[in-house]
């Protein structure tokens, strides 16, 4: 499973990412998760499965469904609460929910 | 905070400032912007460490390397800071050329022909520094802008040059790119004949004179550093990325005023002489000190009055990460965002903080900003950098941070006391 975390400059959701890799771990799941900025986002787009945006950049989000749906990529906003309280926990099981879904 | 206000805030205004958010054009721009930085912020320090006030650096440096050791520095400058304008558009285009699906590259190559095409020419036939840096940034924004749209539409159209099949892909699109960079190239050298014959004029002077100059002398003023900081806090509010959504014009409107106190700090012009107040770094190390709302400071309002140890836990994990000005876990988990508590505060504090430092540079107590540096430099390291190497600047600093964290005691006390009572309820 690969799933790449977009802020407006990757760095906030990369704190994120590592409670999420320390989550993932505990759970013995084998997941690749990175964190980048909208701009990069292109770059990243091959083998992904889930991109959770940042909430503060919410309102990019139309426009990255539109881009990575086709590819049958899942995307959805990050709960704002979980994003805070950098819960890498409850927003990999978001992340899961999303590709069960 | 009235509710019904609240409600037209979210369902009306935060759309519209989600669309300039994700307007094509403007990501384009900002996320050109965001790619020349690092040149930028290289171009930065080359000057910093030149003009560096400190008579023991400078003998040494002369002592190393002799008299000539500027030049290095100096010669980095005219690579990056001097010609922001080419830079820029060359970004620019590439950007909005990709997010059209159009080949970047020779976008780029166009715009940056056609950004040359209109810059005046000294008299020994060398393109003019004068126009290639920040006087010409407007230029630049609005000829990638035009000349990209362009390139895009020909490139889409029929005037394409079509090879037979067979042909190997690197000559179809070296062909293909050929007669829209044609007409392009042959329409902007038009204009630029025209303007000479009609007056010996370049659209760099018209824009300067007519826009951006006006323009410049209004982002300088205090009033409108307040309404920035204003509507980036009200946008943060509402859980949008304000810095975000507001940075094309930020880095179109005040990239130049830095770039012309840099360039007179250069040459030898003292930090506290140099022309402009407000700037992107005036922002980024005196008023966003640990980031939006200068949250830093509302950190340690919670380490000194509050109890709650969902606050604490809070005020913990964003701690690190505010110490470079990045501030989401407490925007978010606190939260400020949405929390009627927080937004006088969260709003006042960068308000009160632009007022204070907009006087202490103005009333020349501290130096102006002379410097370009990542905004996510640490504060007090930051103020230090930004004015020059003054300890002045890191002065302001500790007296924004101080007014801050006073200003936010009451309020965090408050939501503390609600949380506490809303606790023993539950």
């Amino acid at each position: 499973m690969k799933i790449i975390l977009v802020c407006s400059a990757g760095m906030s959701t990369s704190m994120l990412v590592q409670k999420m890799r320390k989550a993932a771990q505990e759970k013995g799941l084998s997941a690749t998760i990175d964190a980048t900025s909208e701009a990069e986002l292109g770059n990243h787009l091959d083998h992904t499965n889930v991109i959770l945006i940042g909430p503060q950049v919410r309102y990019l989000a139309p426009k990255i469904k539109s881009k990575a749906e086709p590819h049958g990529i899942k995307v959805d906003i990050i709960n704002s609460m979980y994003y805070g309280t950098m819960n890498g926990d409850k927003v990999l099981e978001q992340a899961q929910g999303l590709l069960e879904g | 905070m009235n509710n019904k206000v609240m409600q037209w805030m979210e369902e009306k205004f935060m759309p519209i400032a989600g669309r300039i958010g994700s307007q094509r054009h403007l990501v384009a721009i900002r996320d050109g912007f965001i790619m020349i930085m690092p040149l930028i912020i290289v171009g930065s320090l080359a000057v910093l460490i030149n003009n560096f006030p400190s008579d023991a650096f400078q003998n040494f440096m002369i002592y190393l390397f002799g008299d000539q050791w500027k030049n290095v520095g100096g010669n980095v400058w005219n690579g990056s800071f001097a010609i922001l304008g080419l830079l820029a558009a060359a970004s620019i285009s590439y950007r909005l050329a990709k997010s059209y699906d159009v080949d970047g590259l020779p976008a780029a190559l166009v715009t940056v022909a056609s950004l040359i095409i209109l810059t005046p020419v000294t008299k020994d036939w060398g393109i003019s520094y004068e126009w290639t840096g920040a006087q010409g940034l407007f230029v630049a924004v609005i000829m990638s802008l035009v000349v990209t749209e362009l390139f895009r539409m020909l490139m889409k159209s029929k005037f394409t040059i079509t090879m037979p099949e067979g042909v190997p892909e690197g000559v179809v699109k070296s062909f293909k790119a050929l007669l829209p960079a044609m007409i392009i190239l042959i329409l902007v050298g038009f204009l630029q004949a025209l303007l000479t014959a009609l007056g010996n004029t370049s659209l760099h002077q018209i824009v300067f004179e007519s826009i951006q100059k006006p323009l410049q002398s209004l982002s300088n003023s205090l009033p409108t550093a307040i309404i920035i900081a204003f509507l980036n806090h009200l946008l943060w509010f509402f859980g949008l990325h304000g810095t975000n959504i507001i940075e094309p014009f930020m880095e179109s409107m005040y990239l130049p005023l830095i770039e012309k106190n840099q360039s007179l700090f250069a040459a030898g012009m003292s930090a506290f002489d140099v022309p402009y107040i407000v700037t992107k770094p005036f922002f980024d190390s005196y008023v966003y000190i640990g980031g939006s709302g200068a949250t830093l400071a509302l950190l340690l309002a919670i380490f000194i009055a509050v109890k709650s140890a969902q606050y604490r836990s809070i005020a913990k994990l964003s701690a690190p990460a505010g110490l470079f000005n990045i501030n989401e876990p407490v925007l978010f988990g606190l939260p400020i965002v949405l929390n009627p508590v927080m937004l006088i505060p969260f709003i006042l504090v960068p308000i009160v903080l632009t007022i204070t430092s907009y006087f202490a540079l103005s009333l020349g107590i501290v130096p102006k900003t002379v410097a370009m540096i990542p905004w996510s430099t640490p504060p007090f390291i930051s103020g230090y950098l930004v004015s020059g190497g003054s300890w002045m600047g890191v002065l302001l600093q500790i007296v924004n941070f101080a007014i801050a964290t006073l200003l936010y005691l009451p309020f965090i006390k408050t939501a503390d006391l609600a949380q506490m009572k809303q606790n023993k309820v539950a």
